[in-house]
């Protein structure tokens, strides 16, 4: 809630960027949904820093804030055989789930 | 009358007959609400009273904020600038604080707010995969079917299937993109304004903005406001109930 006072991390991506969602294990709690795990988009634009959910959601407010973005992805590589090539989706993903896009 | 009696009477020999439970199911978070809620009110955290008036006002939220904002981005380009720039910041000029009522916003709306402008060649729609997320200060409590794992599920791999279930139909050309609200930002479509509209006041324009076009799933149209009476089908065999047959019955 508060967070964007403590969040003084500094951002490692910029608007633009191509990035590449991490496929990580899940530890009881995660708002980083599977449909979107392994797939790259593009930094639509950066939003505020907070606890990421999996810290958040056990009240560890002594963890390291981190810069959060909301990543714009094609439909066409979500979904295998999605016929519309203009599509697309939007979420936001905290940084931590994030890695430079190598495709 | 006589053949009904004789059922009555035979029902009633039955003495395995139960009556069936008013409420069949109680999900586990309505027996942890109401457990959490009456140990707070029994530590006097709050009343019963003051829970109950939460509870009215939480319960009275529509989507009449959201309608005014969209109406005055149209007749105001600047507002518009600021809506899309800054959400929350805009919202307190039409007296919409989100920070109500706790300072901070509500437990689960926080103060992260952005408008979603459509263009002739972009619509948007939103959802909020994981559960229910939804910007409740601008457009009230969220429908029942967008809390739907139906429509969570299927609108993120088929919009345009789920789009055209609403009535709703785009053509290829106009990228759809889909807004999932799974972190803490909250959003909400500004369409565009409808042709047909032209020199209507702000209050004219908002009758036609309801709650669907905000979500995305409908576009405004002129000859449609949020009050108008809906298409019915009269009952075929509706039930004779006058005072003469009250009276004799």
């Amino acid at each position: 809630m508060a967070n964007r006072e403590t969040g003084n991390v500094l951002a490692r991506f910029n608007v633009g960027d191509r990035v590449r969602v991490k496929d990580l294990p899940n530890l009881f709690y995660s708002r980083t949904q599977m449909y979107v795990r392994g797939v790259s988009g593009v930094i639509a634009s950066r939003t505020y820093q907070s606890l990421v959910p999996e810290d958040e959601a056990w009240n560890r407010d002594e963890a390291q804030p981190q810069q959060f973005y909301i990543v714009r992805f094609r439909q066409k590589d979500l979904w295998e055989e999605y016929p519309f090539d203009n599509d697309t989706l939007q979420t936001e993903l905290p940084e931590g789930w994030l890695e430079p896009a190598t495709d | 009358m006589q053949s009904q009696h004789d059922h009555d009477h035979a029902h009633d020999a039955n003495a395995a007959h139960r009556a069936a439970p008013m409420v069949d199911e109680i999900s586990d978070f309505e027996v942890l609400e109401i457990a959490v809620r009456e140990l707070a009110i029994e530590k006097g955290l709050f009343t019963a009273d003051e829970h109950r008036r939460f509870t009215e006002w939480a319960e009275s939220i529509g989507p009449a904020a959201g309608s005014r904002l969209v109406a005055k981005a149209w007749t105001d380009p600047a507002f518009k600038a600021r809506l899309l720039a800054d959400a929350v910041a805009a919202c307190r000029e039409i007296g919409l604080d989100w920070a109500e009522p706790t300072g901070t916003g509500t437990p689960s709306d926080y103060m992260e707010f952005r408008v979603l402008e459509d263009t002739p060649n972009l619509h948007h729609v939103i959802v909020c995969t994981l559960c229910s997320c939804y910007p409740r200060p601008v457009l009230g409590h969220s429908p029942y079917w967008y809390r739907s794992p139906n429509y969570r599920r299927r609108l993120v791999r088929w919009p345009r299937q789920v789009l055209a279930e609403f009535g709703l139909q785009l053509p290829p050309e106009v990228e759809i993109r889909v807004e999932d609200s799974n972190q803490k930002h909250r959003f909400m479509v500004l369409p565009m304004r409808p042709p047909g509209t032209e020199g209507w006041t702000e209050e004219q324009l908002a009758e036609i903005v309801t709650r669907d076009c905000m979500i995305g799933v409908a576009l405004p149209r002129p000859d449609r406001k949020a009050d108008d009476p809906r298409p019915v089908q009269p009952a075929r065999r509706p039930v004779e109930s006058t005072s003469a047959n009250r009276a004799a019955g």
